[in-house]
């Protein structure tokens, strides 16, 4: 039998001091023995970070902090908020790879001099970096942190947590902010130093794609409390749990129903579904509730069923001529992009070099790619945030009021001191098209958004700290869409957010686009969700777009070897 | 990085330059005939023409400018109205007195901000007591600082001297810096006695400074410790102590280092008040004499050499910025 490396049983963990305590954790047990790697599965609030932070020793300096039952790693009996017994166990027992390998290691120290702290020598060090498979371990010993990608950081923190050889190891989420194809080799690489040191690991994650790649089993997690455990091909095969279910219903996969709502059916959405169907239909013909949700679980339920009742209302905003001969709701003729970069007069660096693309007028067009591949400077320079360097950029109405972007961080994106209500109203005075309306039209024209994107009217009086992250992403939408625009821009605005959270999103952005016959131009680096999103995807790798497929059969049309990496990389 | 220390020396120039127009102008602007002032009230019309003559005051004002400005290349800053000596000469040993004087008052504010910072973050059994010296001391004006001082460590202690740089005049160097000047021709006593005379100015000038580099540099600490780099730290078995030196300090100094750029203008000007209290024979001394006099060539003289002063301070910053931040950008 294989030595157990990590017991857990009957572990609470509360933050503050409100009696009765509010638990983050509540009875969780679990173990993990040598070479055996444990999914801890769950959304945001599951209590799966407190849990993995619990574990690794980080919870001792929060006097708020309490816990109950009982901790065992290596045989040590440990207690996760009192720091007596930790030392020797954590950084050296069980280390820990970290989310965020930008902010996780210090700016200002080299690669080179965090390893040797860690290994002792500077031949170790190398050695290391060569084990986690970095090309050139010299240069990266010199360089900083910034210097280098964020696949390399990535590798360069599995050195740091694996260079004491831990006989536990903790990955909290450690690829949720890497690019697709980067996040596939960086689990290969865990997966082969596992095998290598017979450590065991416990991979935290919100991820079921990767927890089902990764994980020899896994325990889901919801609201402190463990709700399901198994092997991962029983757990996501078969789930027994209603919400276990619902989590694998909400993933995206290339086999995603692309015609239908995603998901199981939220009260919400449904609503806004029903209040879309019904509108602009003769009081005879109306829809319930009740009709609609037997009709999504019955799978029906198409996005065709939400086409506008009247689009020409929409589509051809005043001040539009409707004579005017139709052209596309974007249009990009061999645009270009480049930067000075700083070394020289003449020195430039190409972000895009000559992308046309065209946006039909109600086509959702995806775009696809990595990082630095120049996917989002085409959205900047859509959204007229920046301008192109050569080429020309049409689009069929001008006004400002034509173009909405939503962006990725909807809380940042948010003014934090303003209410809900204040933003909404906001836009629709600085709006040209919605600008000389009645404070009573702009309070109903901005109830009708909130109802739109499902959110409870009773929220225009919180702030956008109040609210939880889906919510927020939805007063950004509500924002994009009050005064509807012709296209709306995304730049990836699901990618931050928990897959039940992230599906509804996409549901709303799919009922909205089609109520509302508005244009989308969706950035992302997720061939799934651009698959679910879109008509047609295009696909672009440096600064060139090299492939534009149609939605429906993605995985039999591609043809260049990079949309074929981009596609593996979504995990099964 | 060479590149960097150029363009920001060529700046350097350029902010010299407006220095030198700007107190060139101030001299012109004033009321005060700079002619009569420095023959004084009963000089005869023939003699005040003749010296507008030398003086070259007849010339155009532009003339006039770079006929100035050729001067300070020379090391020429005019004549002192009061004592008919070349303001250059005068100055000569007050620059080193007042120049020693700083850099021991940025010495002491720097240990202090860190020592304090560091002892605060730590959250030590003495943590209150440094969060009341964080608000008292940073409002304390240096003079108050001065004469409670006096009072304590040499009324009452004897511990230290009380006024001037130096107990031996006698003695000396080449360079002007009493404790460098010690060193170099090999006499310890004297540059022992040197600092003695330095320490109660230095604190003096240096508790508000301190202080307030403390506060910036604390807050730059504590959130260094909450930061997600520390967590990397502890997750593989630093101590708080390490963290807080090895990772946290040279993250946090950007923002104090800016901060003692700013301050250290603020610094140069309450050195005026600390030397008039301690009898310290430098430039803020001789400032307000010259002031008191309306001897304009003295006045000017002192502006630009502090001018130069703070502007080779702020540059020095710059460059130790560049230094302890690798993402800083150099351009």
């Amino acid at each position: 039998m294989t030595p157990q490396v990590l017991d857990v049983r009957e572990m609470s963990i509360s933050y503050g001091s409100r009696v009765p305590a509010l638990l983050a954790v509540s009875g969780v047990s679990f173990s993990v023995e040598s070479g055996q790697c444990l999914g801890v599965v769950g959304e945001s609030g599951s209590g799966k970070s407190t849990t993995g932070l619990a574990i690794q020793g980080l919870l001792t300096r929060d006097p708020s902090v309490s816990a109950t039952g009982s901790l065992t790693i290596a045989g040590t009996e440990l207690n996760p908020v009192i720091e007596r017994g930790w030392e020797g166990i954590r950084g050296r027992t069980v280390t820990t790879v970290f989310q965020d390998p930008m902010s996780s290691l210090d700016p200002t120290m080299t690669i080179g001099r965090m390893l040797t702290f860690i290994a002792g020598t500077k031949a170790e060090s190398l050695r290391w970096l060569e084990e986690v498979e970095i090309r050139d371990p010299a240069a990266v010993f010199r360089s900083y942190p910034h210097q280098l990608s964020g696949g390399m950081r990535q590798r360069v923190m599995i050195a740091l947590a694996l260079a004491r050889r831990p006989a536990l190891l903790i990955a909290d989420e450690p690829t949720t902010a890497l690019d697709v194809s980067v996040q596939a080799q960086i689990l290969k690489l865990l997966r082969r130093e596992q095998e290598a040191l017979g450590c065991g690991i416990v991979f935290v994650t919100h991820d079921l794609g990767v927890a089902k790649a990764m994980c020899d089993d896994v325990v889901v997690m919801r609201n402190g409390s463990i709700v399901e455990r198994g092997s991962s091909a029983r757990v996501f095969g078969t789930p027994e749990s209603e919400y276990a279910r619902r989590l694998m219903e909400s993933r995206l996969t290339m086999a995603t129903d692309r015609h239908r709502p995603v998901g199981l059916p939220e009260a919400t959405v449904v609503n806004a579904m029903v209040e879309s169907l019904n509108e602009g239909r003769a009081e005879t013909a109306t829809t319930t509730v009740d009709a609609v949700t037997a009709e999504w679980n019955a799978r029906s339920l198409l996005w065709s069923d939400f086409a506008p009742a009247d689009v020409g209302e929409v589509s051809v905003p005043p001040g539009a001529s409707p004579g005017a001969a139709p052209i596309a709701a974007l249009e990009f003729t061999d645009v270009t992009k480049s930067y000075p970069t700083g070394g020289g007069i003449s020195r430039r660096k190409t972000v895009l070099s000559g992308v046309s693309l065209c946006v039909e007028k109600r086509e959702s067009v995806a775009l696809v790619g990595e990082s630095g591949s120049g996917k989002s400077t085409i959205l900047r320079i859509a959204a007229g945030l920046e301008s192109a360097s050569g080429g020309s950029v049409h689009r069929s109405d001008v006004d400002a009021d034509a173009v909405q972007v939503i962006f990725q961080d909807a809380g940042a994106s948010l003014t934090p001191w303003l209410t809900v209500g204040q933003i909404l109203t906001e836009r629709v005075r600085n709006s040209k098209r919605g600008g000389r309306t009645s404070a009573r039209d702009a309070a109903e024209l901005v109830g009708l958004a909130m109802d739109r994107v499902s959110l409870d009217r009773a929220l225009l009086a919180s702030k956008p700290g109040q609210l939880s992250g889906g919510q927020r992403q939805r007063v950004a939408i509500a924002r994009a869409i009050v005064i509807p625009p012709t296209i709306l821009l995304c730049d990836e605005p699901t990618s931050a957010l928990d897959v039940s959270i992230a599906s509804t999103v996409l549901n709303l952005l799919n009922l909205l686009r089609h109520a509302l016959g508005i244009s989308v131009l969706f950035v992302t680096h997720d061939l799934a969700a651009a698959r679910v999103i879109s008509d047609r995807i295009l696909v672009i790798s440096d600064g060139q777009i090299i492939e534009s497929v149609p939605s429906e059969n993605v995985s039999s049309t591609v043809s260049s070897d990079y949309a074929r990496r981009l596609l593996d990389a979504v995990l099964a | 990085m060479v590149r960097f220390i150029v363009r920001r020396f060529v700046s350097l120039v350029v902010v010299l330059f407006s220095l030198s127009v700007l107190v060139f102008v101030l001299q012109r602007v004033g009321n005060a005939d700079p002619v009569r002032a420095y023959l004084g009230p009963n000089a005869s019309q023939a003699a005040i023409a003749a010296t507008r003559i030398r003086f070259g005051l007849d010339k155009p004002l532009i003339v006039q400018y770079f006929d100035y400005l050729g001067g300070l290349f020379h090391g020429d800053l005019g004549m002192s109205y009061s004592t008919r000596r070349p303001v250059a000469v005068e100055l000569a040993d007050k620059v080193p007195a007042t120049l020693e004087l700083a850099a021991w008052v940025l010495f002491f504010a720097v240990i202090l901000a860190v020592v304090l910072a560091g002892i605060y973050t730590l959250k030590g059994p003495v943590s209150g007591v440094i969060r009341f010296v964080f608000f008292s001391f940073a409002s304390a004006p240096s003079f108050l600082l001065a004469t409670l001082m006096l009072l304590f460590f040499f009324k009452q202690l004897h511990w230290f001297p009380a006024v001037g740089r130096i107990t031996d005049t006698s003695g000396g160097g080449p360079t002007g810096f009493y404790v460098l000047d010690g060193l170099l021709t090999g006499n310890l006593a004297y540059s022992l006695d040197a600092i003695q005379h330095l320490v109660l100015p230095a604190l003096a000038a240096s508790l508000g400074l301190g202080v307030a580099l403390a506060r910036v540099l604390a807050d730059g600490l504590s959130s260094g410790m909450a930061s997600n780099y520390a967590r990397t730290a502890r997750s593989l078995a630093e101590t708080e102590r390490s963290i807080l030196f090895r990772h946290s300090l040279r993250n946090a100094s950007s923002p104090a280092l800016s901060m003692l750029g700013v301050l250290s203008g603020a610094m140069l000007s309450s050195l005026v008040v600390v030397e008039q209290i301690f009898s310290w024979n430098g430039l803020g001394q001789y400032l307000s004499t010259a002031i008191a006099s309306a001897d304009f060539p003295a006045v000017a003289g002192v502006s630009l050499v502090l001018g130069a002063v703070y502007v080779i301070l702020t540059a020095i910053v710059d460059v130790v910025l560049a230094l302890v931040d690798p993402r800083v950008k150099l351009t």
